[in-house]
Formats: structure tokens, C-alpha cells, sequence
């Protein structure tokens, strides 16, 4: 009886761990550092840095045309929307004007990048959970987009896929109804996604109610994208800030109330269902007329600043570049990563929760590494 | 080593010799410090426009005189009159290229900003579409508090925090840029301040928590420190690191890398070396050749 007392009264000790670096589950190099009390998160520590190749420097040191190659190793698996604000952002530092064409095909190749980046964030946020065949589901639709990428520019990842001034080249013949096909596919495609996962008992039990972030913290902390929404807050840049030819585009922002992993998956959902009604529209009215401005074949900058968002898949991207007069080359260039400031929320999210809920969080924020270290 | 009579030992000479790279002299190492201070400003482009205005009238006048002295010169002599100067039209490119300069701020947040803060604002000005506000260096955290909390401005969300070194300024040496965004008023505007070397601005992070990593980037990457910042660390490069990657004067090579250059070998010594030693070490790296 004595003996049992004991046990009652036992005190408990802080145990502290690393979680990372070469962890699978941290998806790349990140290292959290955790202080457990049992199985509870007391505090959370991301520790980052270990992929920094210092992209900002070297493309200070790289022409306006030579930089947008680095910008396909920020965010491995969305290269087009990085590229896309790249070519955006130097355009609005020159003022140069994109024909309409090049604007449809822009916006048509940013959001089927969009659907792949959700599609690999999906299959991998549900194998760390722990469901194996969504994996499966999404990487082998995920195969059609990047052979649509492959088909326009040669490249599957790293696809530099646009000129500043526009479009190397028009799109390939052929590319239309490789379009239409993935659209096909991908309408019955995001239905086996659902059936398997939204009303699966274990998946709800590892996602409603976790990881929560209200809308309040969200936005004191600067957090953008699928998480932002989730948590009820309608911001997207395609709306607020439209660029490209989201303008003329028809589609809804969702967003959900809940503020938890759950309804991330959701919003996730419901977005590249969207993405695949921009690609349909820009299909459909796809204008005529070139894909290139006219523009000297070597920039030089005049004395400005400009910072330019757009929406990449996990949230804000910006481009702030300064330039100099008679510039080859930015004479600073910033990124706002989105993971990076994303990941800021990780603490907020954790503490207090079960360890094994930290990789559910780190899953939801939908980091990639080679964004946050640059 | 050897040591001399008084008995401390002397440091040992660095190896002298082609096989030794000299990290100073690398090519990749050179530094060119940019010449100018490009900071956007309305008063800049002002003085700038005029200077430009009044160097071409100038030499307009010089053309003109010349002409009078040809013109003279020519009805002196006997000869017939040379022809007139034309003034000079700028040449006209037919480039989808319109270069946004710096205009008058006609945006009403910029307008009230002033009337806010009153001669706490520097400059105010638009450019691109982008609204550009800056203040005095000390009131920055009062500036930010005030785009949060009015209810006619309401930047509630902090985008960007980002820094840039201009070595070639007289009077500072780094410009401080804030990104907010309205996300109910969908409007953006960019709070700037210009701060000498040594200078500590007030952090961001009362007013925007998200501000913390951002700061301590552009600690880490430019060695500005905030006041009263949480946690003044480095984030991106490790602890130890000596120097800050994004000044003007740090290298693109890093500090530390690649103390061996084969291409900058072209007499072979190195690789040469290196073949022995893998000789050495029972390795062949020499390719057999075909019979």
C-alpha cells in the first residue's frame, strides 16, 4: 500500500530532446529542439540554418535574368510560383508591361504548381500521420503536372519557367490536352484523396482540434497562407493584391473556422479544387498574341525599391529587390519565404500538446527547408 | 621546430610556394564596393531631374555659341553660312519599358501618416504603386504601434523586415524597411528608416511578434542589433560565425571555404600532388589506357 503512495506522489522530470536534423519526418533539415515533461510539450525550439547557401548574396552578385535560376532552389517542390515573383517583382522595379498571354500561361502553370505542392504536401503530411496509400494517390497524379512542366520547359523541378518580359517560348502543341487529361484525372483523383482520409476515423482523431492557432495569434504573427485561412481569415494575395491574370479569374477563397489540422486539410482541399478551375479558365480563354515584351537585352535599373508578394502555396511570397542606377544586377534582393515565417508558429502550436502532435504541426505548416534557409 | 637561444619557440612559416593558395588575392574573394548610395527618394529624383535639366540647357547654350562664333567666323572668311544647330530630342525606344519614379504622395494613409506624426516624418512619397513613409530612426516602434492601432489605417499584419547596406552613404549606412499589409483594407505601405553603423533601432516585436525571426535575420546577415529584441541570436549561420554575409564588404566566397582552388591550377601542381599522395595511399587514380 505503501509502495503504491509512492507512485502517486513520483515526480516528474524535464527531459529535453532533438528532433532533427535527419529526422523523416521534419521534411528536410529541420531541428526542434523539445523540452518534454512526459510525453508533453513544455517548449519548443526550432533551430534552422543547415541548408543556408546564401541565395541572397549570390543573386546579388547575378544579372535580373541570371537570379530567377536560384529561385527554383528556394522552394523545390513550387519552383514556378517562386518563379513567377521573381519575374513579377523585377518587372515592377523596370514597369514592364506582360502581354495577356503570357499572363494566362503564368497563371495556368503557377496554379497546376500549386495543386502539385498541396498534392506532395498531402501524401507526405499523411504518411507522418501515418496513413500509407494517399502517398501512393498523390505522387501518381502529381506525375501528370510535372510532365505538363516538363513538356513546356524541359525541367520537372527546377523549372525557371519564365522570361522577365514574359515567355521564352509559347506553349508546346500538344500541352493543351495534356492540361485537359490531368483535369480529368485529378477531378476523380482529389475524390479517392477524400474518401480516404476525410471521414477516416484515425485521421480525424490525429487532426480535429490539434495544432490549433487562432486567427488573433495568426496574424500577430505574420502567418499567411492555407494556415491564415483556416483559421477564418479570407487573405490571399490572389485576391487582395491580384497580379498576373488572377484579376479576371472566378474563384473563391476557403477558408475555415476551426483553426486546427483538420480544417488545414480542408482548406487545402477546397483550394486545389479552385486552383483547378483557374487552370480551366485560363484554358478556355486562352488569348491570343505574343509572349514576350519588348524589352532591351540587357536591364539596367534605375534608382528604386519595390516589394512584390504573390501567393505561393504556403502562404505570402514577397520579392523585395533594391536597384541602382545603371544595374546589371539587384543591388539587394530579400526574400520573404513564407515557410520561414510560417514556422515561427511552431512554439505557439505545441506547447502544452503531446509530442506526437509536434509532427502533425510541423506536417500542417507545410514547410520546405530550402525556403526557410535560403 | 627549432628554438631559438631564449628559448620560445618560434611559429612555424606558412608554407611558401604555387601549392599554398593565397586567400587574399583569390579572384573570387575581390571585393567592389558599390559607388553609390541607390536610396529611393523624391528629393533625390528632384535634384537629380534638375541637375539633368540644367546640364542639357547648358550645353544647348554651348551649341548656340558656337554657332555665332561658326556663323561669324563664316561671314568673315567669305564662306557660306553653316548650317543651324538643332536641339537635340532625347531618343525615343520603342521598349515595353516604363520606369516607375518616385511621385507625390496622393494616397490618403500617407496624407494621415503625416498629419499623425508631423515632423517625425522624413519623407513621404509613391513609387511603383508602392507607398513609401519615412520616419526619424528613434520613432520607428511609435510609427508601427500607430499603423496597428488607427482605426483609418490598421496594418495589422507585418510581412517583411529586411535591411540593406549602402557603404557609400555620407550620413548612414543602412536603410530599415518595414512591409505591412491591411488585410481588411487591402493596402500595403512601406515604413523605411536610415540608420548610421552602431545604431540600435527599437525592435518590432511589440507591435508585430512576427517580427522576432525577421529581426534576428538581419541581425545575422547584417549585424544590426534591436533594442529590446527577445532573443538576439543568429538564425541562419552558426553560432561562431565570424563577419556579416550581406554587407557590401563580405566576400561571395565565404570566409573559411575552399582553401584549395583546382582551378586555379593550371600548371597541374596541385592535382599532381594529389595523385601522388593517393599513390601514396595505394589508390590509382591515374585512367588505364586501352591497349
Amino acid at each position: 500500500m505503501f509502495v503504491f503512495l509512492e507512485f502517486l506522489v513520483f515526480k516528474t522530470e524535464e527531459m529535453e530532446i532533438n528532433l532533427g536534423p535527419q529526422h523523416p519526418s521534419t521534411h528536410g533539415v529541420l531541428r526542434v529542439k523539445l523540452r518534454l515533461d512526459g510525453e508533453t510539450v513544455v517548449q519548443c525550439t526550432p533551430i534552422i540554418g543547415y541548408l543556408h547557401r546564401g541565395v541572397e548574396k549570390i543573386c546579388e552578385n547575378k544579372t535580373w535574368f541570371q537570379g530567377q535560376v536560384w529561385t527554383d532552389r528556394m522552394d523545390y517542390v513550387a519552383a514556378v510560383t517562386n518563379n513567377l515573383g521573381w519575374a513579377e517583382g523585377v518587372e515592377k522595379l523596370f514597369g514592364i508591361q506582360v502581354p495577356r498571354r503570357a499572363h494566362y500561361v503564368r497563371t495556368l502553370l503557377a496554379e497546376l504548381n500549386r495543386i502539385a505542392s498541396h498534392q506532395l504536401w498531402l501524401a507526405t503530411h499523411a504518411l507522418d500521420i501515418g496513413a500509407m496509400t494517399v502517398f501512393l494517390y498523390c505522387f501518381r497524379d502529381r506525375e501528370a503536372i510535372l510532365d505538363i512542366f516538363e513538356a513546356f520547359c524541359g525541367a520537372r523541378l527546377t523549372t525557371t519557367a519564365f522570361r522577365i518580359g514574359g515567355l521564352r517560348e509559347d506553349v508546346p502543341p500538344g500541352m493543351d490536352r495534356m492540361v485537359r487529361n490531368f483535369l480529368k484525372a485529378f477531378s476523380t483523383g482529389i475524390e479517392e484523396y477524400e474518401t480516404l482520409l476525410s471521414e477516416n476515423r484515425i485521421w480525424k482523431k490525429r487532426t480535429v482540434g490539434v495544432a490549433k492557432l487562432q486567427a488573433k495569434d495568426a496574424v500577430a504573427l505574420g502567418i499567411t497562407g492555407p494556415v491564415l485561412r483556416a483559421a477564418g481569415v479570407p487573405y490571399d494575395v490572389r485576391k487582395a493584391f491580384p497580379s498576373a491574370a488572377y484579376a479576371e479569374m472566378d474563384f473563391q477563397i476557403a477558408t475555415r473556422p476551426e483553426a486546427d489540422t483538420y480544417a488545414r486539410y480542408l482548406v487545402r482541399l477546397e483550394e486545389m479544387r479552385q486552383s483547378a478551375r483557374i487552370v480551366q479558365q485560363c484554358l478556355d480563354g486562352l488569348p491570343e498574341g505574343p509572349v514576350m515584351a519588348k524589352i532591351p537585352k540587357i536591364l539596367k535599373s534605375e534608382v528604386c525599391e519595390v516589394y512584390h508578394s504573390i501567393e505561393a502555396p504556403k502562404g505570402e511570397l514577397g520579392y523585395y529587390f533594391v536597384g541602382e542606377k545603371g544595374g546589371a544586377n539587384p543591388y539587394r534582393m530579400h526574400v520573404r519565404a513564407p515557410s520561414f515565417v510560417n514556422l515561427q508558429a511552431l512554439p505557439k502550436m505545441t506547447e502544452g500538446n503531446l509530442l506526437a502532435d509536434v509532427i502533425a504541426a510541423i506536417g500542417t505548416l507545410d514547410v520546405v527547408l530550402g525556403e526557410i534557409d535560403r | 621546430m627549432d628554438t631559438p637561444e631564449n628559448g620560445t619557440p618560434t611559429p612555424e612559416a606558412p608554407a611558401a610556394g604555387p601549392y599554398v593558395y593565397d586567400l587574399a588575392a583569390s579572384p573570387q574573394r575581390q571585393v567592389v564596393l558599390p559607388k553609390t548610395a541607390p536610396l529611393p527618394s523624391l528629393k533625390a529624383y528632384r535634384a537629380e531631374v534638375a541637375a539633368a535639366q540644367a546640364a542639357d540647357e547648358a550645353k544647348w547654350q554651348k551649341m548656340l555659341a558656337d554657332f555665332e562664333t561658326a556663323k561669324a567666323k563664316a561671314a568673315e572668311e567669305g564662306k557660306p553660312e553653316p548650317k543651324a544647330p538643332v536641339r537635340p530630342v532625347p531618343r525615343k525606344d520603342d521598349n515595353d519599358v516604363k520606369t516607375p519614379f518616385p511621385t507625390e504622395a496622393a494616397d490618403p494613409d500617407l496624407h494621415r501618416l503625416v498629419e499623425l506624426l508631423a515632423d517625425k516624418v522624413e519623407e513621404v512619397f509613391e513609387q511603383a504603386g508602392e507607398l513609401v513613409c519615412q520616419v526619424r530612426k528613434e520613432c520607428v516602434l511609435e510609427t508601427l504601434l500607430l499603423c496597428r492601432d488607427d482605426e483609418q489605417l490598421k496594418y495589422d499584419l507585418l510581412a517583411d523586415e529586411t535591411a540593406t547596406h549602402f557603404p557609400a552613404a555620407r550620413d548612414f549606412a543602412f536603410s530599415v524597411v518595414y512591409q505591412l499589409t491591411s488585410i481588411s483594407r487591402r493596402k500595403k505601405l512601406r515604413i523605411r528608416i536610415l540608420i548610421p553603423e552602431g545604431f540600435e533601432p527599437d525592435s518590432a516585436f511589440p507591435a508585430y511578434p512576427t517580427a522576432n525571426w525577421l529581426e534576428r535575420e538581419i541581425y545575422d546577415m547584417l549585424g544590426i542589433r534591436f533594442r529590446q529584441h527577445p532573443d538576439m541570436t543568429r538564425i541562419l549561420c552558426p553560432e561562431g560565425w565570424e563577419g556579416w554575409p550581406l554587407r557590401k564588404e563580405y566576400p561571395v566566397v565565404g570566409l573559411g571555404q575552399r582553401d584549395i582552388d583546382f582551378r586555379e591550377d593550371r600548371s597541374g601542381v596541385l592535382m599532381r600532388m594529389a595523385m601522388e599522395k593517393a599513390g601514396q595511399m595505394g589508390i590509382n587514380l591515374k585512367v588505364p589506357k586501352a591497349d
